[in-house]
């Protein structure tokens, strides 16, 4: 694509400092946000999504810290670092203060809807208050305004008696109904990009449904540019345009949603693809992903699937691959991180299939190998 | 609507509570050891047509569920019966003892809530910093402490050596002025009235500031951990608002509660301090009564300290429903 991207991420890292050790959650990933698409961070929980998308608001909290790469979003340096004279990193001196972050992209350039509409909002406000108290503080809008606003909101989201429910308290409403809440309130502050950190994963399938019509169609209208944090590839197919696929704090495969569904390139999203409950599909036909996902805090070395991955070779073991462009489709391109293709020249299809290896449990196929 | 139908709906539970209190507190007076005629015969217990002349006046010769009635129904006409060693209504003396003891125990808690809520949001917001340890010892040393022995230190320390304030007595600040022989006007009645009330008041204060910093502190540090708090923080809500108002609000619902509770405690807690600082407050009364087995005062006392208790938990349950909008009102809502 020529124009240039709203967002930019670049070899994001944001490690967590614990006692038992340093937690790299994120571990070197990037990606883009072009103007008006739905992007998704794909991965099962532990891979690192939320901790990537709380990143780019630069709302990492302790011991949680970025610790290298770059957040640039409508050309600002969000995030930063560069060597200093004394080879330790600083922060560039374009990057926004902290100030400037809270005040200016926070909420009304980037909005977040979050995973639990329960505990999202606070018990003791109203719905209305704490949606104008937003709607003031990042469009700027008088209070009587900012109410006028909020109830417009609400209806626009689906609330029926916008005026009655304004004045109602977070657990007069169901978890579908604050939902619509949490995504009135993102849109309310008119962002061009708003994080919807898996909003639909603590309700029923059916409001789930709903909830995915609505943002669709809501996304048409405000023409808003969203990252969809899931874990779930249903979601993934129904509402997004391009896919990042996250595994243990890397992004393993980057694709247009369509070519990810149907020239998969990297054995994890096959994985993910085919643990997938699909209509056509029995249960018994469901292939679960081998083993557990190991601890971010001492990934496995090498190729970091390489424990569960039904092709993985003795090279995998040794070789830790970045992300190399395979294909190309809708004149973006499609990176995946997996030895076995040909950019990647370290000698795959000569190596000896992995057998027997410890970490990989449960049955343990982990060895057929081959193309 | 809500709210009022609620106050009555509790307050008409309160009445088996009440008359539960009132049937123990009966028996324990008038079944108690001890026995108030031989006490007021001094030496003359071997008259019989005295003690029965005494027992008659008293009631006491009638059976028991007798004279509970006559009691209760003397207690709807606010008649608590008379003080055998005051030989006065006992009504009239609990009134005269009420003020000292609630000004003393009212400003206990305004001192405790005004130090414990922000020390409690400092410590939280400076979580495992200098300043949260020291309130972790200060705490410490509040709970398990007893209230005489800081009241008795504050006297040395700032009545005895320094000689800054009494070390007796308070000054009530709603008498006239010219009760006091050395006080002229009504600014200096008032200051004087702060320098009596300030030691005791920390004395007895030092207990209940002491628990509701460390609840204000665990409840801030949860609250502040609430997704609420992440959301405010993501639409670019201040720190300092966040701390003033999304998080305190939500932390401040158990404070109620420990404040309700611990009323009880801090009553009981003045009536030693009352008699640290030689304060004519109800609970020298209770102490004397004690004593001097002058059951119908000690009866009074502990109807009207139970009452306390139970109407303590009311206001705790209403002001709950009007904070805590996830509250509802009984099953009427
Ligand atoms: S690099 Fe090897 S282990 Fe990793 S995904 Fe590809 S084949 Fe599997």
């Amino acid at each position: 694509m020529s124009s240039e991207p709203l967002l930019r991420v670049e070899n994001l890292k944001t490690q967590f400092f614990t006692d038992a050790g340093t937690v790299r959650a994120v571990d070197g990933i990037s990606f883009e946000v072009y103007e008006g698409e739905i992007v998704g961070l794909v991965g099962e929980s532990g891979a690192g999504k939320s901790v990537a998308s709380m990143s780019l608001l630069r709302l990492v909290e302790r011991p949680g810290e970025i610790v290298g790469g770059e957040v640039t979003y409508k050309g600002e340096t969000v995030f930063g670092l560069e060597e200093g004279p004394d080879g330790e990193l600083r922060e560039r001196e374009e990057m926004l203060s902290n100030e400037a972050v809270r005040e200016r992209i926070r909420g009304n350039e980037i909005a977040v809807i979050f995973q639990d509409p329960m505990e999202s909002l606070n018990p003791v406000f109203t719905v209305g208050g704490q949606l104008r108290e937003v709607i003031e503080l990042n469009r700027g809008l008088s209070k009587e305004a900012a109410r006028a606003e909020a109830i417009e909101m609400l209806r626009e989201v689906g609330i029926p008696d916008p005026e009655e429910r304004y004045e109602e308290y977070p657990h007069q409403f169901s978890g579908g109904m604050r939902q619509r809440v949490l995504i009135a309130m993102a849109l309310a502050c008119e962002p061009s990009l708003i994080v919807a950190d898996e909003p639909t994963t603590a309700l029923d399938v059916t409001v789930e449904g709903q909830i995915i019509d609505l943002v669709d169609e809501l996304q048409a209208k405000y023409d808003t540019s969203f990252i969809w944090v899931t874990h779930d590839m249903g979601v993934v197919a129904e509402i997004c345009d391009r896919v990042n696929v996250m595994y243990l704090g890397e992004i393993v495969e980057q694709a247009p949603v369509d070519e990810l569904f149907h020239d998969t390139k990297h054995p994890y999203t096959r994985a993910l693809l085919n643990s997938m409950p699909r209509p056509d599909r029995t249960v018994a036909e469901l292939e679960p992903i081998e083993g557990v996902m190991p601890e971010a805090i001492s990934p496995p070395s090498g190729c970091r699937f390489h424990p569960r991955c039904p092709d993985a070779r003795e090279v995998c073991r040794r070789v830790h691959p970045e992300p190399e462009e395979v294909a190309r489709a809708d004149s973006h391109p499609h990176n995946a991180a997996c030895l076995k293709h040909d950019a990647f020249d370290v000698g795959y299809d000569g190596s000896a299939p992995l057998e027997g290896d410890p970490r990989t449990t449960a049955g343990g196929s982990g060895g057929e190998g081959g193309e | 609507m809500g709210l009022l139908r609620y106050t009555g709906y509790r307050l008409l539970q309160a009445i088996p509570v009440l008359i539960g209190i009132s049937v123990i507190t009966f028996l324990l007076a008038n079944l108690g050891p001890g026995d108030p005629v031989s006490l007021m015969l001094h030496g003359q217990e071997h008259d019989q047509e005295l003690i029965r002349a005494i027992e008659q006046r008293y009631g006491l010769d009638k059976p028991l569920h007798e004279r509970y009635v006559t009691y209760m129904s003397g207690l709807f006409r606010g008649d608590l019966g008379q003080s055998i060693h005051h030989n006065r209504p006992v009504a009239d003396l609990m009134l005269d003892r009420i003020g000292p003891t609630l000004l003393l125990v009212l400003s206990a808690y305004a001192f405790a809530l005004v130090t414990a809520i922000p020390l409690g949001v400092l410590a939280a917001k400076r979580r495992n910093e200098p300043t949260d340890h020291v309130s972790r010892l200060v705490a410490l040393f509040g709970v398990s402490t007893p209230s005489f022995w800081i009241g008795i230190v504050l006297i040395l320390i700032f009545a005895v050596t320094l000689g800054w304030f009494p070390s007796s007595g308070l000054i009530y600040p709603w008498r006239p002025p010219s009760t006091y022989r050395s006080i002229d006007g009504h600014l200096e009645l008032y200051y004087e009235s702060f320098r009596h009330l300030l030691l005791p008041m920390i004395a007895l204060g030092t207990l209940q500031m002491a628990t509701i910093m460390r609840v204000e502190r665990t409840q801030m540090i949860e609250s502040l951990q609430g997704e609420y708090v992440k959301l405010a923080r993501a639409y670019g809500v201040s720190e300092r608002t966040i701390l003033r108002k999304h998080a305190f609000q939500v932390a401040q619902l158990p404070i109620i509660t420990i404040v309700g509770l611990n009323l009880s405690t801090a009553i009981g807690g003045a009536v030693l301090i009352e008699t640290v600082f030689n304060i004519n407050g109800m609970g020298r009364l209770f102490i004397n009564a004690i004593s001097q087995n002058d059951y119908q005062l000690v009866m009074g006392i502990t109807m009207m300290l139970g009452t306390l208790f139970v109407v303590g938990v009311i206001i705790t349950d209403i002001s709950y429903a009007y904070i805590d909008p996830r509250v509802t009102y009984g099953e009427t809502d």
